[in-house]
């Protein structure tokens, strides 16, 4: 009986032992379903690790592809270009790669590159155009022209675009100071300030008043002193109402710009995303 | 039989057994709130003689004035040291009437929120470089933004 149970004591401890899995968990085939799925999490960098261990022991493109794509969704552009550019030409995936390599050196701002791109892309030749409008090179005159490349659904936004860049609803500095020289805060409100117009209007008026009074009351001293105080808030807003149009000149080229950014975004750049999560 | 069971027994324990062997302490953190005016340096030694007199000037107000006011100024930096780095970045004349501007747009109380984005110490950012009249100086940061400065 003792023996039974040291039988069975010795069998408990050793079970763990008996039910080892035998499967390979480092084959190809695993290593690259569980690459596709750290993809498919969202676990770019190390779906990335995954990939590039599958292929030290297997070259292919899709390799190649995957590794630039998990680079390019985690924002390593110059490591998703250099896969992107592993692709052999003569491989089925040559063509999306290279446009996924082109919109990597968009997003890095060498417009240079994709201006050298090869224009029969046409997500290559509508980012090009993209990039005159984000100030790399003068916006062609002729409208058609630039708008030759985009569908049908993308030439309204397009269009916009390219008006806005053209004509940007800019305001003028000397307007402004002018405005602000003959109506205190009226160069602030021009450049949609508005409180601020009025107080520098408040502040102006009521200096210049205390300082009339103070003259017509004979107190010349205290004349002076507000006078002296009228004019720096008058000097002042004349100077700020030229720096507010610079300030609003530059949002306006920032609206513009971040407008382009989510667009492009939306669009994802004219490449098709490469979908191969269920 | 009992010893092999306690043997087992031990064994599953020191299995579980905690595995972290730095003793937990108590944390020293501190809850003082930092003083808003630490950065600021009260020598007033300057590199001219204008700038020291306007280092002087701004100092005596520092000390005699804003100190005992408390953290009163919304903007970040300050109208002072706004003025400071105004003169600083162009020259006497130009600082003075960026300083005058910016004394103006301190007293509209109303409509800050939609003018200025948010600094680290949720006072208005407000740099002097916006104001230089050098387009190139300047980096726009929307409204209501919060920055790292």
């Amino acid at each position: 009986m003792k023996n039974i149970l040291y039988l069975i004591f010795i069998l408990l401890l050793f079970q763990n032992y008996s039910y080892t899995q035998e499967t390979d968990l480092y084959s190809l085939g695993n290593r690259r379903l569980f690459a596709d799925f750290l993809y498919c999490q969202k676990d770019y960098l190390r779906a990335a690790d995954e990939y590039k261990e599958i292929l030290r022991l297997s070259d292919s493109d899709t390799l190649h592809l995957k590794i630039g794509l998990s680079y390019l969704k985690s924002g390593s552009l110059d490591s998703a270009s250099v896969y992107f550019g592993h692709v052999k030409i003569n491989s089925l995936l040559y063509d999306y790669s290279r446009q996924a390599y082109y919109k990597c050196q968009f997003l890095l701002n060498h417009f240079d590159i994709v201006e050298l791109g090869p224009y029969y892309y046409n997500p290559v030749d509508k980012l090009y155009k993209f990039s005159s409008l984000l100030g790399y090179k003068e916006l062609p005159v002729n409208k058609e022209k630039f708008l030759r490349p985009f569908e049908a659904d993308e030439r309204r936004a397009a269009f916009d675009f390219y008006d806005r860049k053209l004509n940007p609803p800019y305001k003028n500095e000397l307007t402004a100071a002018v405005l602000a020289a003959l109506i205190p805060g009226a160069g602030k409100i021009y450049t949609q300030n508005y409180t601020d117009g009025i107080f520098a209007f408040l502040a102006t008026g009521l200096m210049s008043y205390i300082s009339y009074t103070d003259f017509n009351a004979h107190h010349q001293f205290r004349g002076w002193l507000f006078a002296g105080l009228a004019s720096f808030f008058y000097g002042g807003n004349i100077y700020g109402s030229i720096a507010s149009v610079q300030i609003y000149n530059a949002g306006i080229n920032f609206k513009l710009n971040s407008d382009m950014k989510f667009y492009l975004e939306d669009k994802n750049y004219f490449v098709p995303d490469y979908e191969f999560c269920k | 039989m009992i010893k092999t069971a306690a043997i087992i027994l031990f064994s599953t324990l020191s299995i579980y057994a905690q595995t972290e062997w730095v003793k937990w302490g108590k944390a020293d953190y501190s809850y003082e709130i930092k003083q808003s005016n630490s950065h600021r340096q009260y020598s007033i030694s300057g590199n001219t003689a204008g700038e020291t007199a306007l280092k002087t000037l701004a100092v005596g107000y520092w000390f005699f004035i804003s100190d005992v006011d408390g953290d009163n100024c919304p903007f970040s930096p300050t109208c002072s040291s706004f003025f400071l780095q105004s003169v600083k970045e162009t020259n006497i004349v130009q600082g003075t009437l960026m300083f005058a501007d910016r004394f103006t747009r301190d007293m509209d109380f109303i409509d800050r929120f939609s003018h200025y984005p948010i600094a680290k110490n949720r006072h208005f950012y407000d740099p002097p470089s916006l104001y230089t009249l050098n387009n190139l100086k300047i980096k726009y940061i929307p409204a209501g933004e919060y920055v790292d400065k």
